[in-house]
């Protein structure tokens, strides 16, 4: 309990703003300690579980088509690609390069819709928070970005719908189709799917990336290749200067998001979208040279190849009985009450997914757009992979963070709309979509993808015509995971320590950092003084220690 | 003004996600023109902390008046009863649905999960998943049978997986401007007007099932016949309106060739996804659909099909939705 003079050593606050955070998915309690405002400490608490790799065991080896895009409804698209590859691989199919094709398309334009959605629903908003009130400008930021009635809010959250109404054309809608089944997909486009999905992208492309966004050509912001040049290009003329983008960058460093929120420093990307001729028969080892988008992991030096092989998901402190490290074939998930788990000093719902770096040991990697864009950088890309210096030169020269981050993530719809684009320019209409498989009665699979938010993949063991054992890692798990066997904290969790909280009451600050993640977490934060160990909020979440 | 909370329990955010993809009305459009006072949403509201925390205060204790109470996702009961897989604001979630229903003019269950159980109560429920007023076809579940809103109604189920954003929409502006009790429901609490037509009700592919013919693969297989013989389809025997409100205003998952799962009944997943099942019609005697057309029987649906397959002109054995 606080004392009399533990309450001296900050003010009361008196307007308790702290959590639930909101504006991610899920349920997730951060507890941060403080000291003289800045954040030294930080603890992850993900308290929901729904056990869906459980209900998968014995059921219909194609059951994670259905169950696992439900476990999310805003990347469930991703479970889905990432799902059909872990049976591909499992029952050796072959898959035309059509299918390819529209598979690519539509994981694409998921992504397309996430990033406005998630930059004016989830994250600009807090840019009105009224600690920003004195900056320059911050009248023009709740003018655009109010929520419900901002003139960017209101644009932004409806043509993000866009892009997935090309989604529908192949997949028949969505959220939550599974159109993509081992050997292909279910669809069989017309001339007029694709004439109608290029005018969709089209205008999407001109409406909102390049008026409203960007203020200029996608292809003029592709020039862009260092740090450097997205300042410079912030200047270049009033149409950029006074785009959303160029709005934000200038204000988001008005309010400091340049100087926290850096994480780990350390990167995986497990990769997406297949060169189709290069994947018509999908195996694991010939993934990571079929692939467009690269899987690389960066150590914070060095890139190395990515092997699923290397990945073990780590509960010394999740609510699951035991302590295990395992690689997710043999992953095991047995949920004990979070009471109890208390006890033994485990915290969260999710595991703590860790990866083996040669020569490093078992390492936590921040996955998600600026992790892809850090494996883009990577030297000696083939001529059908994507090669882009720019967000290596970012962490290098200024540094991750919380801008660093949001700037990733935009910078890839210039990309995706154009991938989407050729895409559908190369579709064959009178080729096949589906080569039909040998349902193979044994066998083990590993799918993944990039979800909006991150690498997501698939672990299927199937036996006897039936799942065995099927292990979802998400990007969510690989980011706000908590601590390990060893006491290291997840990616999320480093990446609190350090950042200056200026009003206690009302943390923005740690709210654009879980943010920056797109966590699919609803956060709630308990903000602790370290001096006293008195919590500042009255809005606790769980048993916390 | 009509003050509306919404939260989620054992979600995806699915529903929520297709809800922001509504036009005419768009989720905006609700709030700025149509009388939708949005109290609080996970994904969406802007009070953090203590601010949210005395937005429920207000509403469980009646001191703000909650006229529609939005569900999404199922109510977690488990461990042993305690709901403490899933906590929320300080308490398990289960305890805040409970004293926020009690309080509700309206209370809205959208979503599969949140109107009996979804995929997450599929066998073997693993953290003991409820809807608010079903589990599966049993009437009860979270709140009782016997539940009405102080408005006197019943749980409004607005199911699906996810529903669609134009049944959302549409449910919300008419329980806001004071038509809930114009809202007729059917036996399973699901207004009408959306779940009483069949997911074949304007299905592309209705030709082919008039006359008994399939498609017999995925892929160029779907340019021709209907998904219900060997692929699975649910259109004949689901009710929605998937094929006459169509999804992200182009197409339907029947159209673009994908087999209904049935997701807006309160069996989905059908059959526990038991080995054998997903994307397959299961069969009797290896011919005969176990399964037959709502509010048929197996002799007459025969006889029916014998007929239907002797009058199959021509053109219904060639395709159809060519390039």
């Amino acid at each position: 309990m606080a004392t009399a003079a533990s309450t001296q050593t900050l003010p009361m606050p008196k307007d308790l703003r702290i959590s639930p955070l909101g504006r991610v998915e899920g349920d997730l309690d951060l507890r941060i300690t403080l000291n003289d405002g800045v954040v030294s400490d930080a603890w992850t608490e993900a308290s929901m579980f729904r056990g869906f790799e459980i209900i998968l065991r014995g059921k219909d080896p194609q059951a994670g088509l259905i169950v696992t895009p439900r476990i999310c409804g805003i990347c469930g698209g991703s479970h889905l690609y990432k799902a059909v590859y872990a049976l591909d691989t499992a029952w050796r199919t072959h898959v035309p390069q059509n299918a390819t094709l529209v598979r690519n398309i539509a994981q694409a334009c998921e992504t397309l819709l996430s990033i406005p959605r998630w930059f004016y629903a989830l994250f600009a908003i807090d840019l009105t928070n009224k600690n920003y009130a004195g900056l320059a400008e911050y009248d023009e930021i709740v003018r655009r970005f109010a929520p419900f009635v901002g003139t960017s809010y209101e644009p932004g959250v409806t043509l993000s719908g866009k892009p997935i109404e090309v989604y529908a054309l192949f997949g028949g809608q969505w959220p939550h189709s599974s159109f993509m089944i081992p050997g292909g997909v279910m669809c069989a486009p017309t001339l007029s799917d694709v004439t109608r999905a290029i005018s969709i992208l089209d205008y999407w492309q001109r409406e909102w990336l390049e008026k409203q966004w960007l203020g200029c050509s996608v292809d003029r912001w592709l020039e862009n290749k260092t740090w450097a040049d997205v300042l410079a290009w912030a200047d270049e003329n009033d149409a950029q200067r006074n785009s959303d983008c160029g709005l934000f960058l200038r204000f988001a460093q008005r309010a400091g998001l340049d100087k926290f929120g850096a994480g780990c420093g350390a990167y995986l990307a497990t990769g997406t979208y297949f060169q189709p001729e290069l994947y018509e028969n999908p195996t694991i080892e010939g993934r990571n040279a079929a692939l467009i988008n690269r899987a690389a992991v960066y150590d914070g030096n060095a890139y190395h190849d990515f092997d699923h092989l290397n990945v073990r998901e780590d509960t010394a402190h999740s609510f699951y009985r035991g302590d295990k490290f395992l690689h997710p074939w043999h992953g095991e998930t047995d949920p004990i009450d979070p009471a109890e788990g208390h006890k033994q000093g485990k915290y969260s719902w999710a595991k703590s997914p860790r990866y083996e770096v040669p020569g490093k040991g078992a390492m936590p990697l921040e996955v998600g757009p600026l992790a892809r864009q850090v494996a883009a950088g990577r030297p000696d890309a083939a001529a059908h992979q994507d090669y882009d210096p720019l967000f290596l030169d970012a962490i290098k020269t200024a540094g991750p963070s919380v801008l660093v981050r949001v700037m990733a993530r935009m910078h890839e719809a210039c990309k995706y709309v154009k991938l989407a684009r050729r895409w559908l320019d190369a579709l064959e209409l009178h080729d096949r979509f589906y080569t039909k498989p040998v349902e193979h009665a044994e066998g083990r699979g590993f799918g993944s993808t990039e979800a909006a938010r991150g690498s997501l993949s698939d672990w299927i063991v199937i036996s006897n015509g039936k799942i065995e054992n099927y292990q979802v890692v998400t990007p969510t798990a690989w980011n706000i995971g908590p601590r390990d066997r060893i006491g290291t904290r997840g990616p999320m969790e480093q990446s609190f320590i350090g950042s200056r909280i200026t009003d206690p009451s009302d943390p923005v600050e740690m709210g654009h950092v879980a943010r920056s993640f797109d966590s699919c977490l609803v956060c709630t934060v308990h903000v602790y003084d370290g001096k006293s160990g008195r919590e500042l909020s009255q809005f606790r979440v769980g048993e916390t220690g | 003004m009509a003050n509306v909370l919404w939260l989620q329990g054992g979600a995806c955010s699915g529903n929520t996600m297709s809800f922001l993809n509504a036009e005419e009305p768009s989720a905006c459009d609700l709030v700025t023109d149509f009388g939708i006072n949005l109290l609080w949403h996970p994904s969406l509201g802007m009070e953090m902390g203590d601010n949210a925390k005395r937005i429920f205060n207000d509403l469980a204790s009646g001191k703000t008046q909650l006229d529609i109470f939005v569900f999404e996702g199922t109510v977690i009961r488990g461990p042993n009863g305690t709901g403490r897989f899933n906590m929320f604001a300080d308490r398990p979630m289960q305890d805040w649905v409970r004293e926020l229903a009690a309080q509700a003019n309206a209370v809205v269950a959208l979503g599969d999960c949140a109107c009996w159980g979804g995929i997450p109560a599929t066998e073997p429920n693993p953290v003991d998943n409820v809807g608010l007023q079903y589990l599966k076809r049993n009437h009860g579940g979270f709140l009782g049978a016997g539940f009405r809103s102080k408005w006197g109604l019943p749980v409004i189920n607005i199911p699906g997986c996810p529903a669609h954003p134009d049944w959302v929409t549409q449910i919300l502006v008419a329980i806001a401007s004071g038509r809930a009790k114009d809202l007729a429901l059917d036996d399973l609490q699901r207004p009408i007007t959306f779940f009483k037509s069949f997911t074949q009700t304007g299905c592309t592919r209705v030709q082919y099932f008039e006359y008994k013919q399939s498609t017999m693969e995925f892929g160029q297989g779907t340019r021709t016949g209907c998904l219900f013989y060997e692929l699975g389809c649910r259109g004949p025997l689901t009710h929605s309106s998937c094929n006459r409100i169509l999804w992200n205003r182009q197409s339907s998952k029947t159209r673009a060739g994908m087999p209904c799962t049935g997701c807006t009944e309160p069996e989905f997943p059908f059959h526990d996804l038991k080995p054998g099942t997903v994307f397959k019609t299961q069969k009797i005697s290896g011919t005969i659909p176990k399964e037959i057309p709502s509010g048929t029987d197996h002799v007459s649906y025969m006889a029916h099909a014998a007929a239907a397959r002797v009058a199959a002109p021509k053109w219904a054995k060639e395709d159809m939705f060519v390039v």
